[in-house]
């Protein structure tokens, strides 16, 4: 039995060149496809909260030994099609009757293995730093979903009601900006959950339940989210609609909120149980 | 060579159409297993019809189709239709007809418990599709999640349909998986050591085992919740635990998965050696790997619940252990990849859909690891990213390497060959059509595109949406020219012979199709590769061919 055929370095080098020129094709291809094409973007939208940006971090650092295996692999499948179909053998070509090879089988075990336990470790760092339960928080609010819509509790009187709709635009969760605010989630009814992606993941809202998340953004604005747990017929049209103001105008919004609770509200929102 | 050729028994007709009272009464594991099949493909297409409408109601924002609660219910039955009817269904007919054959058995160890499991199935579907006429299906995605699937959420009967059916299959996989443990256990052929048996027969072991122990829980699960919606427990219930509905579905639904694409392997790694005409590389890291999968895939059922808020340290062993997969998955691949390295590969149609199948089964490998990681994870989880990587591992991986076997199989089962120019095109349109279906489907999730939302108002994800829903339309055109194909070269396509591919394994010993009894004379086995070694030892007997040209 043959291991390496006489031809073997001769494949060896034209593999590799063939290897580097498709690493160097796929390598553009991807820069190019992060310009942003609009609609195809190949990751989350620029985070605004420290825990979405660790977050689009990691995405992006395991992109890159993703993006590595994957066209190592393909490389590899490409050149047995091109290299080593019937057609391109010679005539009479022996095939070697090679069953296995304990060292390659040793190394494509273990390059795998490192891999993954580097990208676990990784992640499990940004794990313990970023969702671990928080008691420093300047601000906390109780968010609770139902179908199909969210209240958001400011504990201290004010709630806002987020009733959802898809023709409109729902009522907005307004939060201070650079304050680190603790969400503690629920929900009433059945299983829902909280995304907003330009913030961070996702949160359950599990009945009977404590889950919490927390966000701290950087500058104003607004972001559009949805439910993501099908959560009923109404699912879709639980969207969440986020707004970050400077800490004076959401102190005059808050202002507002509390004068017209005090005041019956001229609008009650429906929420059916 | 001259042999005596034992009369075949009258009731055995070469030709399909038996009388319906042979179809019915079988006990024949090969009949067994084409009904097994002939049903998963029905079931295909049903699935499939779903899944257009979904992907017509998707096209463009603020579309109105179906409307919402119909959605609900089309987006479940194509989940529960594709993944219990179908593909799970179909391996478990492939293996039905060539597990006794490739180990030289005459039929399975139960032949009546194999009639009995096969029509639980159509009792299965039945029971499913009885909410559609009864006032609305199951309408909570194919996991039916609790609480929604409880009474106070859903007074109809769909679920309950669901919930029987479930139990039913589970009690048919059940006794599939019995029954395989113990054929391939008590009945082997002589020689047939486990060493020698072919990898898709190990895969069988390892998908039974599998199925034998997580088959259980889903039933439990299943009973659980009949318990909290016609008895007034509260298991599930917004009073109680609707989390342990998750763990225990899970524990179910993730190793499914393996059980789904298990058999896809075992499928490449028969096909790959024949058409490289080289040896399976590495026979025993490959049997070890699938091992490795089986046990692995049992201990990461909470990474479709890293959002629920889990401890972290929980969600750390359940990221690691994910994570772990894909090293002896990542071994089969360079096994396969090493097999047909320096062979001399012929891109048959077969071929063709495993390479399509290694192509793509390797981007569904990828972004699992991205959604195995805890942060990445609450991202992308319940968002069209899943979708796509679930369709890349079930369709890119499990019906690809189904397609192979039917083509790879299919003159086996019929004595005749598939047609080879509509094959290249069934290849061809499939693969671009599921690339273009699935491959952008990722971006619509990374901009938060959550799954299973009935319509979206974003008009920046009406362009991706169309691109999807054209691409789909694709697949079901390949998927039409395949099942012509199959129903036309059924009856009249070219005669195969009994080993067209030059195979190794021993169903290519007998005729084509078998004889009832398998085999006249069981080959003798001296390697894993029976029937290579007796060509090149110019010892394989020429069986006198069934089918002759007409």
């Amino acid at each position: 039995m043959r291991f390496l055929p006489p031809i073997y370095f001769h494949l060896v080098a034209r593999s590799a060149r063939a290897l580097i020129t498709t690493i160097g094709l796929a390598g553009l291809a991807f820069v190019l496809s992060s310009c942003d094409l609009g609609g195809l973007s190949p990751i989350f939208p620029e985070p605004v909260s420290p825990n979405g940006k660790d977050i689009y971090d990691t995405y992006f650092y395991i992109s890159l030994v993703a993006i590595a295996v994957f066209v190592g692999v393909e490389a590899s499948l490409l050149w047995v099609v091109i290299r080593y179909r019937r057609s391109r053998q010679p005539a009479g070509y022996v095939v070697p009757q090679v069953h296995g090879h304990a060292g390659l089988e040793i190394a494509w075990t273990l390059a795998p293995l490192i891999i993954v336990l580097a990208i676990a470790a990784y992640s499990f760092v940004e794990l313990q730093k970023n969702f671990q339960p928080i008691n420093n928080q300047e601000m906390t609010v109780k968010v609770s979903g139902h179908q199909f819509g969210w209240e958001y509790d400011y504990l201290n009187g004010v709630v806002v009601h987020q009733e959802g709709s898809l023709a409109a635009e729902v009522t907005p969760f307004v939060v201070p900006t650079n304050t680190l605010i603790k969400l503690q989630f629920d929900a009433n009814d059945v299983i829902h959950s909280w995304w907003v992606p330009s913030i961070s993941g996702k949160t359950d809202a599990v009945p009977g339940y404590d889950n919490f998340s927390w966000l701290k953004i950087d500058k104003p604005g607004k972001w559009r989210g949805e439910c993501a747990e099908l959560c009923g017929s109404g699912h879709a049209q639980m969207q969440i609609m986020m707004q970050a103001m400077d800490k004076a105008d959401f102190d005059a919004w808050m202002a507002k909120q509390k004068a017209a609770t005090t005041s019956p509200s001229p609008s009650p929102s429906p929420s059916p149980a | 060579m001259a042999t005596t050729v034992l009369p075949r028994p009258k009731q055995y007709d070469d030709t399909f159409f038996k009388p319906i009272s042979i179809w019915l009464t079988t006990t024949d594991h090969k009949l067994i297993g084409i009904m097994y099949m002939v049903t998963s493909i029905i079931s295909f297409v049903i699935g499939g019809i779903f899944a257009l409408i979904i992907r017509l109601q998707l096209s463009q924002p603020n579309l109105h189709i179906v409307d919402a609660e119909t959605y609900n219910q089309i987006i479940s039955a194509h989940g529960v239709t594709m993944i219990f009817f179908f593909v799970t269904i179909f391996v478990t007919g492939v293996a039905n007809y060539m597990v006794p054959l490739m180990i030289g058995a005459r039929d399975m160890a139960f032949p009546r418990v194999n009639l009995l499991g096969f029509w639980l199935i159509p009792v299965s579907i039945i029971l499913y599709y009885c909410g559609f006429f009864t006032g609305g299906s199951l309408n909570a995605g194919w996991t039916g999640y609790a609480p929604l699937t409880e009474k106070a959420f859903n007074h109809g009967l769909g679920v309950d349909f669901w919930a029987l059916s479930i139990m039913v299959w589970a009690i048919s996989g059940i006794m599939a998986s019995t029954n395989f443990l113990t054929t391939i256990v008590a009945l082997r052929a002589p020689g047939m050591r486990f060493s020698r048996l072919p990898l898709f027969v190990w895969a069988q072991i390892s998908t039974s085992i599998l199925l034998l122990i997580v088959g259980a829980p889903l039933a439990a699960a299943m009973i659980l919740l009949e318990f909290d919606r016609q008895l007034g427990t509260q298991f599930f219930t917004t009073q109680g635990r609707p989390v342990l509905y998750q763990h225990l579905f899970w524990f179910f639904g993730h190793p499914e998965v393996y059980v789904m694409i298990l058999p896809a392997f075992g499928l490449v790694s028969e096909i790959v050696p024949v058409f490289a005409r080289k040896p399976i590389f590495g026979y025993m890291s490959m049997v070890a790997a699938m091992f490795g999968i089986v046990f692995l895939s049992m201990t990461v059922w909470a990474h479709h619940m890293f959002t629920v808020g889990m401890n972290t340290y929980v969600e750390g062993f359940f990221m690691l252990m994910t994570m772990l997969i894909a090293v002896p998955t990542g071994i089969k691949f360079f096994n396969w990849i090493a097999t047909a390295w320096w062979g001399s590969v012929e891109f048959t149609v077969p071929m063709k859909f495993v390479f399509g199948f290694l192509a793509t089964f390797l981007i569904g490998g990828i972004t699992g690891i991205f959604l195995a990681s805890v942060p990445v994870d609450t991202q992308l989880h319940q968002s069209y990213y899943v979708v796509a990587h679930l369709h890349y591992v079930l369709f890119g991986g499990s019906v690809f390497a189904i397609l192979a076997g039917i083509y790879y199989w299919f003159p086996k089962i019929t004595g005749r060959l598939l047609n080879r120019t509509l094959g290249e095109w069934n290849f061809w349109t499939v693969f671009v059509g599921f690339n273009g279906t699935f491959l952008i489907m990722h971006t619509l999730g990374l901009e938060g595109m959550p799954r299973r939302i009935w319509t979206y108002a974003n008009p920046a994800w009406a362009t991706t949406n169309m691109i999807i829903t054209i691409s789909s339309f694709l697949i079901a055109f390949s998927i039409l020219l395949f099942l012509i194909n199959v129903v036309q070269s059924w009856n009249h396509g070219e005669i195969a012979g009994n080993d067209p591919w030059k195979g190794n394994t021993l169903e290519w010993a007998t005729t084509s199709p078998p004889p009832p009894y398998n085999f006249e004379r069981v080959p003798p086995v001296r390697s894993f590769m029976p029937v290579r070694d007796l060509r090149e030892a110019g010892e394989l007997v020429e069986q006198e061919p069934v089918l002759t040209a007409t």
